[in-house]
């Protein structure tokens, strides 16, 4: 009894042991694992990934979404062979492609003339973003436009205004005119405690041509930044007297207690489902400048790319998933859906945009595109966005702020360059208007 | 006198291994060896992980060796001392608030009153939830424009509907805001080590005390803080190093602003490690540096008090 007690335990332990070494096959199918970081899209994905499964007999497709910590949570795995076969677009191809850990799409693309017609991989290939040099790692699907402010149509009415003026000083007016009408009810403008500075001050000054890496030079240079931060300071003074994590502002703006938001083509979904507005017409309109002249790009968010991981063991089966999400009828689906913006001009072209609610207020704008990745580094202290909003809220002074993050970046970019962590990114040819239209050169001094 | 003599065993060949075997150290040693194995993996393999990694620029991808440079960005990095002042300040204000608070909820439940132990449960319950949980409760409590407590200050009249107090964005007075958080979630804990120590004071002593005509006050005074003592100590210890670590609710609550106010050094050094963007990367190498800081003041911070009690007990 003993020994066949025994014999069948090590017989499970061994099949166990198998199972878990043999590369994951389903009913005689080949799995491949996604991880997603995408929640807002999950019914869709779903949906469709379903139907790939229903169709298919030798490939099955398992989505995993994660939210948190999403870049470390696949290091971790690819470090302890765990990996799945592919991964959202949402981490930082340099470091894995360095470690060895990502694969290089650009072989597959090559030989594939259907995924280049509907994906345009070499049209939107961006050096440091999804691509480095000729490998490409991921294709964007879609895109998240730039910012936008979204406001409320009948405040801005009653403040005499016809819609969202196009210089920072006229936009500073009409919040302060709202905010005195609303004497206390309700307020000119809004602005979250989650990255305050990104979501709108930032874009403003892209579109006046200001921004923090001096691509010509090589260098970090916030200077430019100083007439914003002063502006910032007025709207600051008019705002509703909070700053709340996202979604809370979202609320009080769907409420009714601010009249001007800013944020990006996500606000589309959340402004119709997640805190429908209910009460007043809400519009859509581009970021204002500092002069009322555009100067320099906004930037858009290339996105829904999927990468390959080096330690999945069915390549081809992977490719042919990566193809079905990226595919005509697959993408022709996610965008009218409203799930994000077309990036190319075919998916474009043949999309039927009357379907897509809201969010063709978010179209793409001539000025829009993205910018080369600047350099990460090991910087001590606060990062930019916090020190210039810190300066905007009157906790720094602004000069100080300026002169404090142009020591510290620059110092800390010169260190990582002399020890070999990054290498000096220069854009001769850098056009402020057409950033990514630039020859990228990386130098070891 | 009774002379009481040891007589030698009847000598055998006695080897080495049944030596041990006769003593008990193999048995020991067997049952020593998981503790030992897991005191090795979880504890003394991860402190020696740390030094490793403070001479280098790591980002979870690669390690470059950069000498003595994290030392150099450490002894000039104005944030993560500031954020150490910050932590002292903060530790404090829980302290001076969550012992005395603790102490005398302990006092009154240890009552045998109706409905103790109730209350018991109630006061403890904040201890089980998620801290992160728990700062996002008090976001919507310290809200300034729609927050419930600013709303029952209105309705009491202490403050206008036109001035409303900003506890999460008023530099001036959000650390009061992230020490009541604090005290609210911590001293439930607390209250429950004091009544479990009042609970082994004798109910002889109280009798007696009743007997020699003591009131209440001279009681807690004179019989429950004396031999509460130990338990005290204890507690203190546990509230300082406790205080000194907290970060989580903070990072929900405020994330160390607004400019930098309640930045205490742990969610520095978290930050520094798990979040990268606007142009810095993850630092692994430098917050393990940090860390080690972190700890030697703790670590200083312990042993100024356990010092500081000892020498109270000379005098007491």
């Amino acid at each position: 009894m003993k020994k066949t007690l025994s014999l069948a335990l090590a017989l499970m332990l061994a099949a166990i042991t198998v199972l878990s070494v043999v590369p994951a096959m389903a009913d005689g199918k080949t799995v491949i694992n996604y991880w997603s970081n995408d929640r807002h899209d999950e019914t869709y994905m779903t949906e469709m990934i379903n139907k790939f499964n229903e169709a298919h007999d030798d490939i099955e497709i398992k989505m995993t979404i994660m939210t948190d910590n999403f870049e470390q949570s696949i290091l971790l795995a690819y470090q302890g062979g765990e990996a799945p076969d592919l991964v959202g677009q949402s981490i930082d191809i340099k470091n894995f492609s360095e470690y060895g850990a990502i694969e290089s799409l650009t072989p597959y693309i090559e030989k594939d003339a259907e995924y280049q017609k509907v994906n345009e991989p070499f049209e939107h290939k961006y050096e440091g973003l999804n691509a480095l040099g000729d490998d490409i790692y991921w294709v964007a699907s879609s895109m998240r436009s730039g910012v936008r402010i979204e406001y409320n149509k009948d405040l801005v009415a009653a403040a005499g205004a016809e819609g969202i003026p196009a210089t920072l000083d006229e936009y500073i007016a009409l919040a302060k005119k709202i905010t005195e009408a609303g004497a206390g009810n309700y307020y000119g403008i809004g602005f979250t405690s989650s990255s305050p500075f990104e979501r709108q001050l930032e874009m403003m000054a892209q579109v006046s041509g200001i921004f923090y890496y001096d691509y010509v030079n090589g260098k970090f240079d916030f200077s430019g930044y100083k007439p914003i931060l002063e502006k910032g300071r007025e709207l600051v003074a008019v705002a509703y007297p909070d700053q709340q994590g996202v979604d809370n502002m979202r609320a009080l703006f769907a409420g009714g207690a601010f009249a001007l938001w800013g944020n990006a083509s996500q606000e589309a979904g959340v402004f119709t489902q997640q805190f429908p507005v209910k009460d007043f017409e809400w519009g859509v309109a581009p970021v204002p400048s500092l002069d009322g002249e555009i100067k320099g790009a906004l930037q858009v968010n290339p996105n829904k790319g999927y990468i390959m991981m080096s330690s999945c063991q069915n390549k081809d089966a992977a490719w042919e998933v990566i193809k079905y999400f990226q595919s005509e009828e697959f993408l022709k689906g996610y965008l009218e859906n409203g799930y994000s913006l077309p990036i190319t001009t075919y998916m474009d072209g043949i999309m039927d945009k009357t379907k897509t609610g809201r969010m063709a207020d978010f179209s793409l704008l001539p000025y829009e595109s993205v910018y080369p990745a600047v350099p990460t580094i090991n910087l001590s202290g606060d990062n930019y966005r916090t020190v210039l909003w810190n300066a905007i809220m009157g906790y720094v002074e602004i000069d100080a702020a300026i002169e404090d993050l142009n020591t510290r970046y620059n110092e800390a970019y010169e260190e990582d360059i002399l020890s070999g962590t990054v290498k000096r990114l220069v854009i001769a040819d850098y056009d402020p208007l057409h950033p990514s239209a630039g020859t990228a050169t990386y130098l070891d001094k | 006198m009774t002379k009481v003599t040891i007589t030698d065993k009847p000598s055998r060949p006695v080897n080495k291994k049944m030596r041990l075997k006769e003593s008990g150290g193999l048995a020991a040693g067997l049952m020593l060896a998981p503790s030992l194995f897991f005191l090795c993996v979880c504890s003394i393999y991860p402190f020696i992980w740390i030094f490793r990694y403070v001479c280098y620029n790591y980002n979870g991808f690669k390690a470059t060796y950069t000498g003595l440079r994290n030392f150099q960005r450490m002894l000039a990095d104005a944030k993560f001392w500031g954020s150490v002042g910050t932590t002292f300040e903060y530790a404090a204000l829980k302290l001076i608030f969550i012992i005395p608070l603790a102490l005398i909820m302990a006092v009154l439940l240890n009552q045998k009153l109706k409905g103790s132990s109730f209350f018991r449960g109630v006061y403890f319950m904040p201890t089980v939830i998620s801290s992160s949980i728990s700062g996002m409760i008090f976001t919507f409590i310290f809200a300034t424009g729609n927050g419930i407590l600013n709303g029952i200050l209105m309705k009491l009249g202490f403050i206008s509907a036109s001035s409303p107090i900003g506890w999460l964005t008023d530099a001036g007075v959000v650390m009061a805001a992230v020490t009541i958080m604090s005290v609210w979630g911590g001293f439930g804990n607390y209250m429950l080590y004091f009544v479990t120590g009042m609970t082994s004071i004798s109910e002889d002593v109280y009798e007696s005390s009743r007997i020699d005509g003591a009131n209440a006050v001279q009681t807690f005074f004179r019989i429950t803080l004396p031999m509460l003592a130990p338990v005290l100590k204890v507690v203190l210890m546990l509230a300082i190093t406790g205080a000194f670590k907290d970060y989580e609710a903070i990072m929900v609550l405020t994330n160390g602003g607004p400019g930098n106010r309640t930045n205490v050094m742990f969610l520095y050094i978290y930050n520094l490690i798990f979040s990268a963007e606007a142009g810095s990367q993850a630092q692994i190498g430098y917050g393990a540096l940090l860390s080690v800081m972190a700890a030697v003041i703790v670590g200083a911070v312990t042993i100024v008090y356990n010092l500081v009690a000892r020498r109270l007990d000379d005098v007491m």
